[in-house]
C-alpha cells in the first residue's frame, strides 16, 4: 500500500511537469496541442542517447527542455505563419518527430541499466539511496517548475500570454502579438514536456519510440482532475491542481493495475475517464434541468 | 487629425453578394472632435470604424493620422493609438483575468512587456483611484475575475482599458447597446467625462437620437455606405430629436424610393 502510493507520488510528479506542460496550451493558451505525443518521447531520446553515451544527465535534461521548446516553436510556426489549424498543426510535428526521435536513438529504443544517469549521481555522489533519489529529486524539479511558471505567469509577459488565450481580440486591440505568444507558450509548453519525457527516461531507465502515444491526453486527465477538485481559483492554485490531479491520475492507474486490469488497457480506460470527466459539466446541468 | 479620403470598401466583390458597404467616403476629423454617428442598420457605421481601425483593407481610398498615411498599416499595429470598445461586454476584457489583471494589460499598451511584475502595490494603487472614479465600487473588487461582472460593469471596465493610456482616437460601438437605461446613463456619463477630461478625439456609434444630440461636439448621419448628414458646434446644439428622427426617416424614405426605382417598382 506504501509502496502504491510511493510510485504514485513519484510518477505523479514526474509526470506532473508534462502536466503543466498540457496546462500552458489547453488552458492558458486554449490551444488543443497534440505536438505532445511527439515532444515528450524526443526529451525521453534526447536524454537517453547522450546519457547511454556518458554524457552528462543534468545536461542531458536541458538539451532535452531545448529540444521540446524547438518542437513547439514548429507547431507554432506552423499555425501562426503557414496559417494551418492548431490541431492540424500539432499533429504535424508529431509525426515528424517521430522520425526524428528513431533518428536521435538510432532505434526503437535505448537502454540506461548500466549508463550513469541522474540517479546514479545522486546516489554515489550525495549518498542519496534509490528509492529517495528518484521522490527527492521529482520533488526538487517540481517545485522549480512551478515556482518558475507561476512567476512567468505574474509577469507583464506572463499576462499577454493569458490574455491571448483568453481574448485574443482584446489582446490584439491592446497592442499585444498573439501569434508570438502563442509560439512563446507552445515553446515552454513542449519545453516541460519533454524535460518530462528527459527525466521519465532516467527514471525507468530506458526510453522507447512508442512512449509518446497518449500523452496529451494523460496530461490532460492530470488537469481535468486537478480542475475538478480545486478549481482554478487563482495561478498558483490552477498549477498546484494539475500537479495533484497528475497524483492522483497516477494512483488510479495504479490500484487499476492491481485490480487486474492489463497495462495495455489502461489507455482506454484513461479516455473513458477524460471523455466522463469532460462531459460532466453536462451532465450536472441535465441533472439540475431533470430536477427544476 | 483623421482623414478620409475617398474610402470605399466593397464585400464579395465581383460575387452577387457585391455589397458596397462604403462608398467614396470623404470625411476630416479633427482634433478633440467627438462625434456621434447614427443611421439606419446597413448604413455602415461599423464598418467606417472598421476601416479606420484596419480590420480588413480598403478598396479605394486612403486614411490618414496626423499627417501619416496609416492606410496599410496592420490592425494590431494601429492599436497602440486607436482604443475600441464594442457593443458585446464579453469583447474588451479577458474574463478569467481578474480585473487588476486586465487594467495591467491596459497599462502596458505600447510599451514593451517583460518580465517585470505585471502588478504591484504602487499599480494597485493606481488602479483603485481609478476604478473609485467610475463610482461602482469596483475598486473594491479587483481581485475579482471579469466574467463574474455584470454587462454595465464590465463596459465600464473596458472603457477604462480603452483609454488608461489615451489613445489618438476612442472608437465606440454602441458600446451602450447591451445594458439596461439605467446603466445606458452611467456609461454614457462615463464616456463625457473621461472624453472631455483626456481631451480624446472619438467617434461613437448610437441609435439613441437622444444621446447623439445630447453628447459630443458634431453629429454625423450615415446612410447607404454615405454620410448624408454632418452637423457641427452650434447648430448641433439647437438640433432635436423629432428633427433628427424626420431626417432619418427622410433617409430611409429616399433608400426606400431608391430601392423601388431599383426594382422597377415605381411607373
Ligand atoms: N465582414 C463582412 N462581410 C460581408 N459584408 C459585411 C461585413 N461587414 C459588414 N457587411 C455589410 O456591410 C453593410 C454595412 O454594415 P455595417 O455593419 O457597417 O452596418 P451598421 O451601420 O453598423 O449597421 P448596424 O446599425 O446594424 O450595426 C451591411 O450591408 C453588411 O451586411
Ligand atoms: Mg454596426
Amino acid at each position: 500500500m506504501l509502496n502504491l502510493f510511493l510510485t504514485s507520488a513519484e510518477q505523479g510528479l514526474v509526470f506532473g511537469i508534462m502536466a503543466l506542460g498540457v496546462y500552458i496550451t489547453f488552458k492558458v493558451l486554449d490551444f488543443p496541442d497534440l505536438t505532445v505525443d511527439g515532444s515528450f518521447p524526443l526529451g525521453a531520446a534526447v536524454a537517453s542517447i547522450i546519457i547511454f553515451n556518458g554524457g552528462n544527465p543534468f545536461l542531458a535534461l536541458v538539451l532535452s527542455l531545448m529540444a521540446g521548446m524547438i518542437a513547439g516553436f514548429i507547431t507554432g510556426f506552423l499555425n501562426t505563419r503557414a496559417k494551418i489549424s492548431g490541431l492540424l498543426a500539432g499533429i504535424l510535428t508529431m509525426t515528424a518527430l517521430y522520425s526524428i526521435n528513431l533518428r536521435v536513438m538510432g532505434q526503437a529504443n535505448v537502454t540506461l541499466l548500466n549508463a550513469k544517469t541522474m540517479f546514479t549521481y545522486l546516489e554515489e555522489v550525495l549518498g542519496i539511496p534509490r528509492r529517495w533519489g528518484f521522490i527527492s529529486a521529482f520533488v526538487v524539479a517540481v517545485v522549480v517548475v512551478k515556482i518558475l511558471l507561476d512567476s512567468f505567469l505574474k509577469t507583464q509577459l506572463g499576462f499577454a500570454l493569458r490574455a491571448t488565450g483568453n481574448n485574443p481580440d482584446m489582446a490584439r486591440s491592446l497592442g499585444i502579438n498573439t501569434d508570438a505568444m502563442k509560439t512563446l507558450g507552445l515553446s515552454m509548453s513542449n519545453g516541460l514536456v519533454a524535460l518530462s519525457g528527459g527525466l521519465v527516461a532516467q527514471y525507468q531507465g530506458f526510453a522507447d519510440i512508442g512512449m509518446g502515444i497518449g500523452t496529451v491526453v494523460a496530461g490532460l486527465a492530470s488537469v481535468i482532475i486537478g480542475e475538478m477538485i480545486i478549481g482554478e481559483r487563482s495561478v498558483g492554485l490552477a498549477t498546484f491542481a494539475a500537479l495533484l490531479g497528475s497524483f492522483i491520475y497516477r494512483l488510479s492507474i495504479g490500484i487499476a493495475l492491481r485490480l487486474g486490469f492489463a497495462a495495455t488497457d489502461l489507455k482506454l480506460l484513461t479516455t473513458i475517464l477524460v471523455i466522463i470527466a469532460l462531459s460532466t459539466p453536462r451532465i450536472k446541468n441535465l441533472l439540475r434541468i431533470a430536477s427544476s | 487629425m483623421l482623414k478620409l479620403k475617398n474610402v470605399s470598401k466593397i464585400f464579395n466583390k465581383g460575387t452577387v453578394n457585391e455589397n458596397v458597404a462604403l462608398s467614396n467616403i470623404n470625411l476630416e476629423i479633427y482634433d478633440g472632435d467627438f462625434v456621434s454617428i447614427i443611421g439606419s442598420n446597413g448604413a455602415g457605421k461599423s464598418t467606417l470604424l472598421n476601416v479606420i481601425a484596419g480590420v480588413f483593407p480598403l478598396d479605394e481610398g486612403s486614411i490618414e493620422l496626423d499627417d501619416q498615411d496609416i492606410t496599410r498599416l496592420p490592425e494590431y499595429e494601429r492599436a497602440s493609438f486607436i482604443g475600441r470598445v464594442f457593443q458585446d461586454p464579453l469583447m474588451g476584457t479577458a474574463p478569467s483575468m481578474t480585473i487588476e489583471e486586465n487594467l495591467s494589460l491596459a497599462l502596458c499598451r505600447n510599451k514593451k512587456r517583460g518580465l517585470k511584475w505585471g502588478l504591484n502595490d504602487k499599480l494597485r494603487k493606481e488602479f483603485r483611484v481609478k476604478l473609485a472614479e467610475l463610482g461602482l465600487g469596483l475598486e473594491n473588487r479587483m481581485n475579482t475575475k471579469v466574467k463574474l461582472l455584470s454587462g454595465g460593469q464590465r463596459q465600464a471596465i473596458t472603457l477604462l482599458i480603452a483609454t488608461m493610456v489615451k489613445p489618438k482616437l476612442l472608437l465606440l460601438d454602441e458600446h451602450t447597446a447591451a445594458l439596461d437605461p439605467s446603466t445606458v446613463r452611467l456609461i454614457n456619463d462615463l464616456t463625457e467625462e473621461i472624453v472631455l477630461q483626456k481631451g480624446i478625439t472619438t467617434l461613437m456609434i448610437t441609435h439613441n437620437m437622444e444621446y447623439a444630440i445630447k453628447m459630443g461636439n458634431r453629429l454625423i448621419m450615415m446612410d447607404g455606405g454615405k454620410v448624408v448628414l454632418d452637423i457641427r458646434g452650434a447648430d448641433k446644439a439647437l438640433l432635436t430629436v423629432d428633427e433628427l428622427v424626420d431626417m432619418f426617416e427622410c433617409a430611409a424614405r429616399k433608400k426606400f424610393d431608391d430601392d423601388r426605382i431599383m426594382l422597377g417598382l415605381t411607373s
